[in-house]
């Protein structure tokens, strides 16, 4: 299959806004700052991963997070992945493992084994770090396990693990009786990680400063869902394939006046374009919902195919990393850790109050119960990369789930009149299979060939629905 | 379950083929069996409550299909092995479940656990990530919570009394299977490979009264043993996660070698740490689950910064292991799509060269299927290390 791809001359991706093709350029850039950075030696450099809260304690110290799981899909995305996994490969490692850390740590012992960067580095390289910042949280082993194999090169260079639960879902149980004491764990971590970077940085924290930015994450995250929201509109204004741009101010620049810069320009955008009914694609004709899964980063085009087909998505569950604000009921707190740990758990807990009215509901789903019904979705789009098991397990589960809602025959519902009326409420799915950043494991022919079914069960449903 | 004298590891045998003969039993009874699938699961607070922890096993020679429609195959091949059972009704007998936070192989898919089996109780234990003073209190206040939904399951309180008693019970219990690995220094072993793997395995789904029984009953038997039924040949460490078949222990002993000491999860890591008596019983669960069980999933800080000082402590216990059992070789068994040990493979393999002991890296899937390939694979390492 990875021949397909050798001859092909890779296809430039377009997007449906200004905002989101802005952020390859301010990437790029950023990767030249790291570098640049290391090379001074003035400001300390931190691996470390999205989702785990503590950008405002990074960026309060003045540390230059270097998001590893970005560089391995930008090598993926530049189709430069191979030689890097293949090299973890050469060590032991399997490459049924996430790829992005297999990419990182294939990486990581080139470099060290050279002394300087990788021949031909994409977008020149990932820069040595002066400390890692693990995550042992319940989402992702690779997140514990990366940094510590890639220790095995660079023994030098430290790791903080900070461990970040939180409750799982449980129909039965009230999670709420029991956050209080996770609540004091998440703080301790935390506190755990400020020590830990005060003492890599010769610097105390400023406590002022992260209240700032704990702030302004606040109000970047509100701005995030208010923006996101608009795209409820018919025709959406903005599809995943934007999206899969967009997530880089929500996962690599929070905490940051840059971030909240970003989406006000990117909701004045959509809010111009809504006013001048200005879609995704011109004659929007079905409406997908990205249901779960990261994207195949070198096969991002696949956006456009569908887009080409009439098919828009008006909405992710992948990477949008946020929930308002204001629908948590967060404790007043003057202490910002205590402030960042409550944020923590009510946002990976905030569709469980949702989830347990509903027998045989669950959060995941009930998220997308909710979104299919807001967003006006026709179908459901899955991605099941087979290197990870963190947002890939449980999304077979989560379409049975939705079957028994949406089913794909003719239902009697009880109308408006209290009359009983025959409803479609089919909701065809389709689950592409491959992987984040291993472009082995794509095939174009047989994925377009997929959407191109897809996109005639959506048709016959439409064609049902209007007879 | 009782075996007569002179037979107990037919009894074994059998209930090993017919695995959880006795607790189908107890559970037609109307006891509690509570099923579980990893090491980190607190199983003397499950004895404590009065009910009867049962490990769940995979079974490579039966092809994953039920299952296959419910979990995706990128999950690890022993956990959707144990889940296609489980959906296929093997499992029935079960009156609930308990999953720890030790993979995300579990802990991903544990809402399709609890909703596709009817038990009537599940929970999820979050064990922590990291060792230190706050994980350690944080593990405690979830030991408590798990205590809590066991009481509201069986309708009593759970004493520190019972707890202690449990503790004791199951401290018994260890001190039993590392007696029965104690004949396995002889050379050749007084026990096989096959008989050891057979004996816990069938322990693990017993009350731990008549599991003790049971190890009592083997002791015996061995130790009146005048003739090894093995020959000499390479001694062998296996190295890995859950192994819960003989299928890779037979192999080695039908190519000539001998399997003498293992890091297995229904092994040593399980078997060997005790829980600490004397305090406070949940605290000592708390560092007994958490700080005494060397499972990679738990990170334990690099104090050396140095590669060799830190893999010495992560794998200090393979090489003692090596040394007391005097191994002549390893083989390192990782399952595919197993990132908790699949990414200390390189660490590893690199801790067996720095104590001088030759290792067998193995991926392999859970499956009948692969017997073949394996047997050359190790035919070939006994050949070159015998």
């Amino acid at each position: 299959m990875a021949e397909e791809h050798k001859d092909k001359k890779h296809e430039k991706r377009r997007t449906a806004t200004q905002a989101a093709a802005f952020i390859t350029p301010m990437v790029k850039e950023f990767f030249k700052d790291t570098l640049r950075t290391r090379a001074e030696g003035k400001q300390k450099l931190a691996y470390t991963f999205i989702c785990c809260h503590h950008e405002e304690i990074l960026r309060a110290m003045d540390i230059l997070p270097l998001w590893t799981e970005n560089f391995a899909g930008i090598c993926g995305a530049k189709r430069d992945a191979e030689r890097f996994l293949q090299r973890a490969e050469s060590l032991g490692l399997s490459r049924s493992l996430c790829t992005y850390a297999l990419c990182g740590i294939g990486f990581d012992q080139w470099r060290e084994e050279l002394g300087e960067m990788p021949p031909d580095a994409p977008w020149g390289g990932q820069a040595r770090p002066d400390f890692m910042i693990s995550s042992g949280q319940i989402l992702c082993d690779p997140r514990s396990k990366w940094y510590q194999a890639s220790q095995q090169f660079m023994p030098d260079v430290p790791i903080y693990n900070i461990d970040l639960p939180y409750p799982l879902y449980d129909q039965k149980r009230d999670h709420r009786k029991v956050w209080g004491y996770y609540h004091k764990y998440i703080v301790a971590q935390l506190r755990g990680l400020v020590a830990f970077c005060e003492e890599q940085t010769s610097k105390k924290m400023d406590y002022d400063r992260l209240s700032e930015l704990v702030d302004l994450t606040d109000r970047t995250w509100n701005l995030i869902h208010e923006t996101y929201e608009l795209r409820r509109a018919v025709p959406t204004p903005m599809g995943t394939g934007d999206a899969m741009n967009t997530m880089v101010p929500i996962n690599f620049w929070m905490a940051t006046q840059k971030a909240y810069d970003f989406f006000i320009e990117l909701k004045k955008e959509l809010e111009e374009k809504i006013a001048k009914g200005e879609g995704e694609v011109e004659d929007e004709r079905y409406r997908l919902m990205w249901g779960g899964g990261l994207p195949s980063w070198f096969a991002l085009n696949d956006f456009n195919y569908f887009n080409g087909k009439g098919a828009s998505f008006p909405v992710e569950t992948t990477y949008r990393s946020v929930v308002p604000l204001y629908e948590m009921d967060i404790p007043k707190t003057k202490d910002p850790i205590e402030h960042i740990a409550w944020r923590w758990l009510w946002y990976w807990t905030f569709w469980y109050e949702k989830a347990r009215k509903r027998p045989e509901s669950e959060p995941d789903v009930e998220r997308l119960i909710t979104w299919i019904e807001d967003y006006k979705i026709d179908g459901i789009v899955m991605h099941e990369a087979f290197s990870c098991r963190t947002w890939h397990v449980g999304l077979i589960w989560q379409l049975h789930q939705l079957g028994k809602i949406y089913k794909p025959i003719p239902v009697l519902t009880l109308g408006k009149d209290g009359k009983k009326e025959k409803t479609y409420r089919g909701l065809p799915s389709l689950i592409l299979e491959s992987d984040i950043i291993d472009i082995t494991s794509y095939s174009e022919v047989d994925t377009r060939n997929k959407i191109d079914a897809f996109i005639e069960t959506l048709e016959s449903i439409r064609q049902s629905k209007a007879a | 379950m009782n075996g007569t004298a002179g037979n107990v590891l037919s009894t074994v045998e059998r209930h090993y083929k017919d695995y959880g003969l006795r607790a189908k039993e107890l559970g037609n009874e109307g006891k509690k069996v509570i099923g579980y699938i990893c090491s980190f699961v607190p199983l003397e607070m499950i004895t404590a409550a009065g009910c009867i922890p049962f490990r769940m096993r995979g079974d490579i020679h039966e092809p994953i299909t039920k299952g296959d429609t419910l979990l995706e195959t990128i999950v690890c091949p022993f956990i959707r092995s144990c889940f296609d059972l489980s959906v296929k009704g093997t499992y029935d007998f079960l009156s609930g479940m308990v999953i720890p936070h030790a993979c995300d192989s579990m802990v991903r898919s544990y809402s399709v656990w609890s909703y596709s089996l009817k038990f009537p109780y599940f929970h999820f234990v979050n064990i922590p990530t990291v060792c230190n003073e706050s994980s350690l209190e944080f593990f405690n206040a979830e030991l408590d919570t798990f205590r809590k939904s066991l009481e509201d399951l069986v309708g009593k309180k759970i004493t520190d009394d019972d707890l202690v008693e449990a503790i004791r019970l199951h401290n018994e219990n260890r001190d039993k299977a590392r007696a029965l690995y104690e004949f396995r220094k002889e050379d050749p072993p007084l026990i096989s490979g096959t008989e050891v793997t057979m004996v816990l395995t069938v322990g693990s789904s017993l009350p731990i009264l008549e599991s003790n029984a049971l190890f009592d009953e083997v002791l015996i038997e061995i130790g009146q043993r005048k003739k090894s039924p093995l020959t000499k040949g390479p001694r062998i460490l296996i190295d890995g996660a859950c192994v819960d078949n003989f299928e890779l222990v037979k192999i080695v002993e039908e190519s000539g070698g001998n399997v003498v000491i293992d890091t297995l999860c229904n092994g040593t890591r399980d078997y060997f740490p005790h829980t600490d008596v004397g305090e406070d019983p949940v605290k000592a669960l708390g560092r007994r689950y958490m700080e005494k069980i060397n499972c990679p999933k738990t990170y334990r800080k690099n104090k050396t910064d140095t590669f060799e000082g830190d893999s010495t402590d992560r794998f200090g216990d393979i090489g003692a292991y090596a040394k007391e059992f005097k191994a002549d070789g390893a083989i390192l068994y990782v399952y595919k799509y197993c990132d908790p040990f699949g990414f200390e493979v390189p660490a590893r393999k690199a801790y067996y060269e720095s104590i001088n002991v030759p290792v067998l890296h193995l991926e392999d899937v859970y499956s009948a299927g692969t017997i073949g390939q394996l047997k050359t694979r190790i035919q070939a390492f006994l050949e070159m290390i015998g």
